[in-house]
Parts: structure tokens; sequence; C-alpha cells
């Protein structure tokens, strides 16, 4: 059950990061930064200044996105402008991860927070499982969150664009597509959904200054795991992560956690580069 | 005062040696090493436990360390050979958390994340090496001594080996070099002196736990790299002294002790960050990243 719940927030993060892969070819690390801010956001603003949860919220959702879209705008394109590699673009983003870590600790210290909206509730017997009521929301905003995208991205004219960028950027750009505006785009979108999945994880978990770092780490291993560039493929991927996890907890001790999606991620590099739906798209360094 | 500029002197030295040898790996091999800090990790933990739990003397674990450094490397080179970029780099920041994980969980061994207190200092031909000066000249000698062995291996005939492999990896092997026994060679001899650099840090702090090796470090050191510039020697030396004098300011500002760790990895991320957006090439660097 608790994989259940992981794989379900991870994949929020991880089908984010595909995207913005697919789309920009580089791993957007600081895409941690964003789920880590979006986080203290809602704490802030729910917890300290007492607004209206679904207020806070949308504000936290907002904010999530105009961060996604200003590390585009002020990092991530003048870099690519000097036609800075796929490795500097992976340092630079590792550096706004890091700050913003740093930042957190400085504007509301290293300790966990916990936003106490909903109170503890004694489980429901789900098929022999213990379930929590946010357990179930989780679960179901995750899926409905990742539907929604999935179909805007098949189906929409907008979405078809995005995975005319994603497919190949040049082609793109000569059949006349505005490729900056959709890279830029492929941010906000996932942004947006980092800051949906903050809120999940403020809720069901804590609010902490390390998360930024290991969400970010988590979700580019299911995204590598489940074959890049491909949505399913990411969220199987954290699904399997999200397993691997936990029931890993049976047979070694706790404090291996962090490790874990490493050795998953180790082995599918060193047997299978290509993920689980072995995708060939974008394994070109 | 002194004793406070000696004690920075020092820890600026053994980075240089970890950041100088982190600069052979990337600079001449074109692959991003993020294991670094782990390496170091490994030789200040061998260095520590045999001294300490074992009774080896020092030099030998001082040796030991750059060793089994060398043999860590040596491992994850060779399960890494197939990849490239970002792959290449990512399992590398993997094995970061690996023994990070396992410094934190062999307790019998490392104690956990209680660290290991109290140990001991280095002692060369029965002479004690005592903390502030003496362990400053004993680390002056082995960081002269690294970069010097690092500065001759960069100007033989194998260092323009290397350069030809990194800058043209398929030409190179048309020539009939092995392309793959240079590379691993390459982290092999980085991992060594990176091994060293653990050892003078455990005995010159007297206290290891795993949070000394974390992700941040690996940003520090990945900063003094690029600030100098990659394949620079002098560089790496240069970019150390600046990047790690900066945040020595700090302590002089009005801050809380607390703060001091996060606004020194906001400063670096900065620096870092600024530089690849102005001069990716750093200071002193000859090749461009990637």
């Amino acid at each position: 059950m608790d994989g259940l719940i992981a794989g379900a927030i991870y994949s929020l993060t991880a089908s984010g990061m595909s995207l913005v892969y697919a789309t920009n070819r580089f791993w957007h690390l600081a895409h941690g930064a964003v789920l880590l801010s979006a986080a203290y956001a809602l704490y802030g603003l729910y917890s300290l200044l007492g607004l209206n949860f679904y207020l806070s919220s949308i504000l936290t959702v907002i904010t999530a996105m105009v961060l996604g879209l200003a590390m585009y705008i002020f990092l991530y394109r003048p870099l690519r402008r000097r036609r800075a590699g796929n490795l500097i673009m992976l340092i630079a983003s590792a550096g706004v991860l890091l700050f913003f870590e740093g930042f957190a600790q400085i504007l509301f210290g290293s300790d966990v927070k916990t936003l106490e909206f909903i109170e503890v509730q004694a489980g429901i017997n789900v098929g022999g499982v213990l379930v929590t009521p946010l357990q179930l929301i989780i679960i179901a905003c995750s899926v409905v969150l990742l539907l929604v995208f999935w179909i805007f991205i098949k189906l929409s004219p907008t979405g078809k664009k995005l995975r005319a960028v994603a497919d190949n950027v040049e082609l793109a750009r000569l059949t006349g597509i505005n490729t900056d505006r959709f890279q830029a785009l492929s941010f906000v979108i996932a942004s947006a959904i980092a800051g949906c999945a903050a809120i999940l994880i403020a809720l069901e978990r804590n609010v902490e200054p390390r998360m930024g770092v290991n969400f970010a780490l988590v979700s580019f291993t299911s995204s590598v795991v489940g074959g890049i560039g491909s949505m399913p493929g990411s969220i199987l991927g954290s699904y399997l992560i999200g397993f691997a996890e936990n029931v890993t907890l049976w047979v070694i001790p706790s404090g291996y956690k962090e490790a874990i999606p490493f050795v998953v991620l180790f082995l599918f590099l060193v047997f299978r580069q290509n993920g689980i739906l072995g995708v060939e798209k974008g394994m070109r360094e | 005062m002194t004793a406070y500029l000696v004690q920075v002197f020092t820890l600026i030295l053994i980075y240089i040696i970890v950041a100088a040898s982190l600069n052979l790996a990337i600079g001449f091999t074109g692959l991003l090493s993020l294991g670094h800090v782990a390496l170091f990790g490994i030789g200040a933990y061998t260095s520590a436990i045999l001294t300490k739990d074992v009774g080896v003397p020092f030099m030998p674990a001082f040796f030991m360390a750059g060793l089994l450094s060398s043999l860590s490397r040596l491992f994850l080179t060779v399960v890494t050979q197939k990849l490239r970029g970002d792959y290449f780099a990512f399992v590398t920041l993997g094995f970061n958390f690996l023994v990070v994980a396992l410094a934190q969980n062999w307790i019998s061994l490392t104690r956990g994340s209680l660290g290991i207190p109290g140990i001991p200092r280095p002692v060369i031909f029965g002479l004690t090496i005592k903390s502030g000066g003496p362990f400053l000249l004993l680390t002056t000698v082995v960081t002269i001594g690294s970069l010097f062995f690092l500065y001759r291996l960069t100007r033989s005939r194998y260092g323009r080996l290397l350069e030809a492999v990194r800058d043209d990896s398929v030409g190179a092997s048309a020539l009939g070099k092995d392309v793959y026994r240079l590379k691993y060679q390459c982290f092999v001899v980085s991992a060594f002196f990176t091994g060293l650099a653990g050892s003078l840090f455990a005995h010159f702090i007297q206290f290891i736990d795993p949070t000394s090796f974390y992700l941040s470090d690996i940003i520090i050191v990945l900063t003094i790299v690029i600030t100098g510039g990659l394949a620079s020697l002098t560089g790496s030396i240069l970019g150390g002294f600046i990047i790690l004098a900066i945040p020595e300011i700090l302590r002089f500002l009005p801050i809380t002790p607390e703060a001091v760790g996060p606004l020194r990895q906001m400063i670096y991320s900065v620096i870092l960050i600024l530089i690849l957006l102005f001069r990716p090439r750093g200071i002193l660097g000859k090749v461009d990243i990637d």
C-alpha cells in the first residue's frame, strides 16, 4: 500500500521531468526545487498566514508555474543560446536545486514541518488493506491529473505541437512551430503538476528542505527506468520505484531507502538502457 | 587569528587535492564523474578505522586509503564502462548515495551516524604531527607531491594521449590506442589522490560522520573545478583558494551559526550558475564541458 502511495506521488513529478526532457533534451533537476518551493509556499500560506486551504493550494500551483517558467527564461534559455551542452544544463540545474534547498533552510529552518490540515483518521478496510481516506484521495488525484495530462498531450492541438517539438525540435521549427514557446510551455505544465504533487506530499508526508533533492533524483530514476521521454514509461517507472523502496524494507534496514532508487537505476542502465518500455528516442546522450 | 588561518589554509589544500584529481578525471576523459566525494569519504573512513580500531600506523593507513579509493573507482569504472553523458553523471552520483548509505548503516564498522570521534594524530617516523603548523606542513607536502605528479602526468606523452582520447576518442582508437584502458587508468589515478586527501581530512578534523560526504560537498568540489577551468591544474588551485575563501567572510558577519551552512551552499550555487552563464570555461579552462 505504501508503495502505491509513493508511486502515485512519484509519477506526478516524474512525468513532469520526463516532459521537460522530451522537449528540451536535458535533465531538469531543479524540478525538485519547484516542488520544494511549492510545498513551502503551501506551508507558508496555509499554516503561517492562515489562509483558506483551497485558496492556498491554488496560489501554490501558480507559484510553481511561475517559478518553472522563470527558470526557463532566466537560466536555461540563456544557457542554450550559448550552446551549452547537456552536462552544463545538468550542473546548472543542480546548482538551482541546492540554492533553493539552502534558501528554504534559512527561511524556514531545517526541521520537518507538518501541515495539520487533515487530522489523522482511522483507516478503512479495503480488500483486507488499511487505507486512510487521504491516501485514497492522493491516488485518485494522481490518476485523474495524469489522465487529463495524457489526454491533453494526445488529443489537443497544443499537445500535438508539443509532441512534434519533443520528436524533433529542428523539424518542428521548420514547420513553423514556435519551439521556444512550446519548450517554455512544457516547463509551465510540468511545474503545475509538481505544484499539485507538492500539495499531496505536504498532506501525506512532511515538508522539509531535503525533499527537493530526494524527489529530483527519484523522478530522474523513474523516467529512465520506465523509458526516457515516454509518459506511460515514467509512470510505470515511478510505481516500480515506489514498490521497490517499500518491498525492500522487509529484507534490508530502512536506512538504505535513499539508495534503493539508485540501485534500480544502476541495474537498468547496465542491463537495459532503454528502460521497461524500450524507448529508443532521446538515448543519443 | 593565526590558528584560524592555519586551519582554513589546511582545509583549502585538502580540497585542492580533491579538486585537482577530479579535474584530471573530468578534464581528461570528458566524463562528468560525481562520485569523488564518496571516494574522499572512503579514504577518510579507511584511514580512520585502520588507525583507530585496528591500530595500524599512519603511513600504511594513509596509503591504504588511496588504494581502497582506487579499487572502489576501478569497480565503478568497470560497471559504468558503457555509459556516457548524463547517465554516467547520474550513476556516479548514485554511487555517492550508496557509499553514504553504507557509512550510515554498517554500524559495526563505521558507527553509523554517530561518526568516528578521536581519530589519532598522524605519527611519522616516531614524530607526532600536531595540529596547526605541523599538520599544515604535512598537508602542504602531500598537496605539492600530488600536484607535481598530476602535472607531470598531464605533460607527459601519456597526458597528450589522454587529451587525444578526450578530443577524438574514435580517432585515437583508430590509431590503435586502447581508449577504455586509458580512461580507467585516469580514473584510478584520480581516485588514489582523492583517497589520500580523505585520509588527511580524517586526521585533520579527527572526527568523521556520513554527513561530511554529502551532495553539498560535491557541489563545492565541482564549483572549484569549473571556476578554475577544466583540464587546468593551476585553475583548480586558484579556484580552490577563491571558492573556499569567499564563504569565510560569513564568519565575520552577524549571522546565527545555523544559517552559515545553508548560506554557504547558496553562495556556491550562485557562483556556479554565474560561471556557467558568463564564463563556462572558467578562469583558466582549456576545454568546454560536454
